[in-house]
């Protein structure tokens, strides 16, 4: 590993970055710096400070205090363009390249010059790149028709030739495939042996110990561990710096007499084909059954096809191949799975349960059951009974029922849906990701009302990102790999290092 | 609780409650925003020549103080309460119904063409019966049209209601202008409506029975939007098809169906402009009023209520356009500007700003 | 033979004002903005131009004027949708209105005044070409204007930074504030110069085709001008074909009544939003498709994005 003289100056020393929202302190007194050839992980759960520290670095937030330097000298970037002045590159999650331009429009667009766009000798400056830093990129493909992994290194591109010296990398490999993960990291290797700084983000222990020569730990906004070798640190202690406990959920108790004695399968998938929303095939021939009294796990790393798989099995997406049977019925249409007695949790609520002018009690009638009549109209009366016995059962402390829900936040809302579905009496629960958003207590919460449901007789789908949150209440886990069911594992075989091998789509 | 009321609306907190500080602040808004348009009228008038305090007050006697205007005023006002009725249902929906000047007129032209075909032979009540039929089923299978576009290949149906209003006005156009019309000298126009098929006019008065049946029809919407299962269903589908799809709702049949009844009520405003103010179809028939009455309820944030108060006014100032012709001598046509104006304050100025591009 | 020169002569004359009109509702929706008020602007434009020519003498001076007032009503509606976050169709049809309201006002004076405008000039040699020449080349010179502003807005659109700033705020606006620039400020320019073009479209309507001004004499040119920019996918060269295509459907009607047959004039006048309607049924996914990704957003009534 390159380790350059202690003498230089870091490309980026940020001390003591406080930033607080109201009650939120998203960051305090956070340190990081980066020298010239090193690649710093910034490592942390989802909400531990990374974004804004990034967003502070950036030029995007201004620091309520701290103070930050570049080669030395104290910098104060008011936008992101002066970022960028100083040689800071940000290459986002979720890319900002325009799907409809060429690549070398988009570079164009970052590029300083004149009115007129000299797009060949664009495309020239960008071959000359891409050989230089081993990114290929064909600069006159529209970005529409590349791949996530290209479209990644387009923006890394892009930030290489605006001229950047350290590159941030927001969580980049949260969208790709094993193998692009495999590219990536040869690039980024390639950019540290070249003398940049580079900053990548994740929360993935595999790839801190792939990449990164130094790391950075944030939970709850402040700095656990600060710019350490991970060498010098076992992956236990790597994740009490970013958890800050010795993982302790539910353990389930899976003695097969919690399991119901009629257990016929209450989703049962056949060889299960279809496309995604961008018309590839994202489900690749699923089979596998979900029983009554049996709570299965969904595990894989995201975009391998849960998504789809959920929506299929709701009848929310046409299948192109085999069978979806819902408690012995083919299911075709939402409404099939809503008669065959299915629930779900939707992956992203906000986008798809929310209806912004509506209150919360308005929502709560909106569970795909019939709306009690009263003559022509609908009897309010009965939903705020059935609101308020919900809530009590669930103590998952909803929202008062006249507040509109695009008011409440992202865990509220939560909330609100977890209680309407998991309180109605069912056959099915499909939850994906039913902790997101929810805070410890929550989360326990929940997964205690899943167990629930799966010892009153219901089957439970479960997907989630968190494999110990699986292995600790799932009856069997379903790896799922770009498409494919990769293995299928009992719970007297879950072992991690199994199971994370077929999440990569290494043999079983 | 409310549950004992018989009636509960959606929203049951929210309307409860009156905020009089919003109250006031939006009644401020309102205020500035028609000061500060018949401002800008004033400065124009003057760069005319004319003087705008003679102008208001000739306009405000001549469309107020004589009772022939104020019936004027109420009989315009009955097809814009509808066509704005139906552009404010598909919004209920999440649509943008733009198209309600082609319903209006698709719905006059069945009326008439109903009417051609049997007012000589069946009842006035009988006829004038089957003209609304005709008039509303006409005018939901010309939004009908949009609405299959969008559910079939994904048109929008802003811009599918859009064009199909040159189509239908051109329909309207090439049926007068031939096949129906009256006689082949003078201006083209279809024949006479029968007396005995025309709407009532209220005893004593030149006001038809039309306005009647637009606000029967707005508080019919009001309540089928705010106190029923369909309105409800379409709210969610409006606000997010997805919600509505994963509740098990039948998506594209309650778009198409909201668009439907728009295109109906359109219709409906048509046939009430043909049997009771027109009688007969001529070039220039229905005026402006399909696109008024989309302004109108755009004025009214889509409220059916307040789209009662944005048509009264839109009637008046189209009314007091006709005195401006008479007594300032300035075209009548001069009076959108001050439409235009206020919808210019309220649009910019009265909403708050969070949806801004 | 000589019909089919007619008529297109007739489609070409005819077609132009909806050319540039449609030139400029392109440059407004590739921004992501849709501007109904288009007919507007080019009923400002018209009687602009008018105005200045019968005033000046100077048909250039009213080409100006035209170009100006037609962009000064568009400056309205990038002011209100842009800025003040009204829905884009309800300021369109307003802006129509107070146009409507504006030029009946200040143009009820100039209702049969005679003007000196733009005649068809024959350019020497071209205009001999069988078919060719007087079909496109004994023209009036805002004909000529338009065989050059064509090209250049292509030019512009694809081929400069200002047109590659356009273009991303329509398709993607993000990228925009991300590299620094205004979303707001780019698509304010764009409807503004999109209305510039309508009223240059005006203007060849009152001062060079009809050399007259009556009230409301676009006559719905604006809206067959908006059919003819989803017809044309947004790309300005099919643009400059399908004005010329609208034309011929508007000029077939006078040039067989010229010759005693007699059509109605008004199945001919819907061929244009028929023809469209015909073109989004038919290949209704793959025009939207060429549709700028923000404008689809506009149309499905979805969430502007953040900026």
């Amino acid at each position: 590993m390159a380790h350059p003289s202690s003498s230089t100056p870091p490309i980026l020393s940020v001390t003591g970055f406080t930033k607080h929202f109201g009650e939120v302190k998203a960051n305090t007194g956070v340190n990081l710096d980066v020298l010239a050839g090193e690649v710093h992980a910034l490592v942390g759960e989802n909400g531990a400070g990374k974004s804004t520290l990034l967003k502070m670095i950036y030029g995007i937030y201004e620091p309520d205090s701290g103070e930050m330097q570049i080669d030395g000298a104290r910098v104060e970037p008011g936008n992101p363009a002066e970022a960028r002045g100083l040689g800071i590159g940000m290459v986002f999650q979720d890319l900002r390249l325009v799907p409809a331009l060429t690549v070398a429009e988009n570079v164009a667009l970052s590029l300083p010059g004149g009115q007129l766009l000299r797009l060949d000798a664009i495309a020239k400056k960008i071959e000359h790149a891409s050989a230089q830093h081993g990114l290929a990129v064909h600069p006159k493909a529209k970005v529409r028709h590349l791949s996530i992994g290209e479209r990644q290194r387009v923006e890394i591109l892009k930030v290489l030739m605006t001229g950047a010296r350290l590159v941030i990398l927001d969580e980049p490999t949260s969208v790709l495939a094993p193998q692009e993960v495999d590219a990536l990291f040869s690039v980024v290797r390639q950019l540290r042996d070249s003398g940049f700084g580079v900053v990548i983000v994740t929360h993935k222990l595999g790839e801190v110990r792939a990449i990164a020569d130094r790391v950075t730990v944030l939970r709850g906004g402040v700095p656990i561990l600060e710019g350490v070798d991970p060498a010098g640190y076992t992956n236990d202690e790597l994740i009490e710096a970013m958890v800050g406990r010795a993982v302790d959920t539910i353990q389930a108790d899976r003695t097969p007499g919690a399991k119901h004695d009629d257990d016929r399968p209450v989703l049962h998938l056949v060889d299960v084909r279809a496309l995604g929303d961008r018309g590839h095939e994202a489900l690749k021939g699923i089979s596998f059954e979900v029983r009554r009294g049996e709570l299965v796990g969904i595990a894989g790393v995201a975009g391998s096809g849960q998504r789809e798989l959920c929506e299929v099995a709701l009848g929310l997406r046409p299948t192109s191949a085999g069978r979806v049977i819902l408690s012995g019925t083919e299911t075709r249409r939402p409404t099939d799975a809503i008669r065959a007695g299915a629930v779900s949790v939707p992956e992203d609520p906000v986008s798809d349960a929310v209806v912004s002018r509506l209150s919360v009690l308005e929502h709560m009638a909106l569970d795909g059951r019939a709306l009690p009549r009263k003559g022509v109209g609908i009897d309010w009366a009965a939903i705020r009974r059935k609101t308020h016995t919900a809530n009590e059962r669930m103590q998952l402390r909803i929202a008062p029922p006249h507040r509109r829900v695009s008011e409440l936040s992202g865990g509220n809302i939560q909330r609100v849906v977890l209680t309407r579905e998991l309180s109605i009496d069912c056959s099915l629960v499909v939850a994906a990701y039913p902790s997101r958003g929810l805070d410890v207590a929550n989360v326990n919460r929940t997964q205690e009302i899943l167990l629930e449901r799966r010892r009153g007789g219901a089957g439970v789908l479960m997907v989630s990102e968190d494999l110990d949150e699986l292995m600790a209440i799932a009856d069997r886990i379903v790896v799922m790999h770009d498409g494919h069911v990769s293995g299928i594992v009992d719970y007297a075989d879950f072992d991690r290092q199994y199971i994370g091998r077929l999440m990569l789509g290494g043999a079983a | 609780m409310t549950g004992d009321v018989g009636l509960i609306p959606l929203i049951p907190e929210r309307t409860r409650v009156v905020d009089w500080h919003r109250v006031g602040a939006v009644t401020l808004r309102w205020t500035a925003a028609i000061l500060g348009a018949l401002a800008i009228f004033s400065v124009l008038l003057v760069a005319k020549g004319s003087s705008p305090t003679e102008v208001f007050v000739d306009m405000w006697i001549s469309t107020f103080g004589r009772a022939k205007s104020v019936e004027e005023i109420i009989i315009k006002m009955a097809p814009i309460v509808l066509a704005a009725l139906a552009v404010a249902v598909p919004a209920r929906a999440g649509l943008t119904n733009v198209g309600g000047q082609g319903q209006l007129i698709i719905g006059a032209v069945a009326a008439a063409g109903t009417a051609l075909l049997l007012d000589g032979m069946l009842p006035g009540t009988v006829v004038f019966i089957l003209m609304i039929v005709a008039g509303m089923t006409a005018g939901a299978a010309w939004a009908g049209i949009a609405a299959l576009l969008r559910l079939t290949v994904k048109v929008n149906e802003a811009v599918s209601t859009l064009l199909l209003n040159f189509v239908a006005l051109d329909l309207l156009l090439f049926l007068i202008y031939q096949p129906w019309r009256e006689s082949s000298t003078g201006q083209p126009s279809t024949r006479e409506l029968a007396d005995a098929a025309k709407i009532p006019v209220v005893t004593g008065t030149g006001v038809n029975i039309g306005i009647l049946l637009a606000v029967i029809a707005a508080a019919a919407v009001y309540f089928v939007l705010n106190y029923t299962r369909w309105g409800f269903r379409i709210s969610v589908a409006g606000g997010n098809p997805e919600a509505a799809r994963r509740a098990g709702m039948p998506v594209a049949a309650l778009l198409l169906s909201a668009l439907l009844v728009g295109g109906a009520l359109a219709g409906l405003a048509g046939m009430i402009n043909f049997a009771g103010t027109e009688y007969k179809l001529r070039p220039g028939f229905g005026a402006s009023f399909g696109y008024l009455g989309f302004l109108a309820s755009w004025l009214a944030a889509h409220k059916p209520l307040p789209i009662l108060v944005a048509a009264f006014v839109f009637a008046a100032l189209a009314v007091g356009g006709d005195s401006l012709q008479l007594d300032a001598q300035l075209p009548a046509a001069t009076v959108n500007i001050l439409t235009a104006l206020i919808l210019v304050a309220v649009l910019g100025w009265t909403r708050s700003k969070e949806k801004a591009l | 033979m000589s019909l089919i020169i007619d008529v297109m002569t007739g489609a070409v004359r005819g077609g132009t004002s909806i050319m540039y009109a449609g030139l400029g509702e392109t440059v407004s929706e590739r921004s992501g903005v849709v501007n109904l008020g288009i007919e507007g602007s080019m009923l400002m434009g018209a009687l602009g131009a008018y105005i200045v020519t019968v005033e000046s003498g100077n048909p250039w001076l009213g080409v100006l004027a035209g170009a100006l007032t037609g962009a000064f009503l568009s400056a309205i509606h990038a002011v209100l949708v842009v800025w003040r976050g009204a829905n884009q169709f309800a300021s369109g049809l307003t802006l129509l209105f107070l146009a409507l309201g504006l030029t009946s006002l200040f143009g009820s004076t100039y209702v049969g005044k005679s003007v000196t405008g733009f005649s068809p000039i024959a350019i020497p040699g071209l205009s001999d070409i069988p078919f060719v020449g007087p079909v496109l080349f004994n023209q009036d010179p805002l004909v000529y204007l338009s065989f050059v502003v064509v090209p250049v807005i292509w030019f512009v659109l694809f081929r400069t930074r200002a047109g590659l700033l356009l273009r991303t705020a329509g398709e993607r606006s993000e990228a925009l504030s991300v590299n620094g620039y205004s979303i707001r400020t780019v698509r304010t320019w764009a409807i503004t110069a999109g209305g510039a073009l309508a009223g240059i479209g005006g203007a060849q309507l009152s001062i060079a085709y009809t050399q007259t001004w009556f009230e409301n004499m676009v006559a719905g040119r604006g809206f067959i001008a908006i059919a003819l920019v989803i017809f044309a996918s947004w790309n300005p060269i099919i643009i400059m074909g399908g004005a010329y295509l609208f034309g011929a459907a508007l000029a077939l009607a006078p040039a067989l009544q010229a010759r005693g047959v007699i059509v109605n004039q008004f199945a001919l006048d819907a061929i244009p939003f028929v023809l469209t309607l015909a073109v989004l049924a038919i290949l209704g996914k793959r025009t939207l498709s060429a549709a700028p990704d923000e404008l689809k957003r506009v149309f499905e009534n979805a969430p502007p994005a953040k900026t």
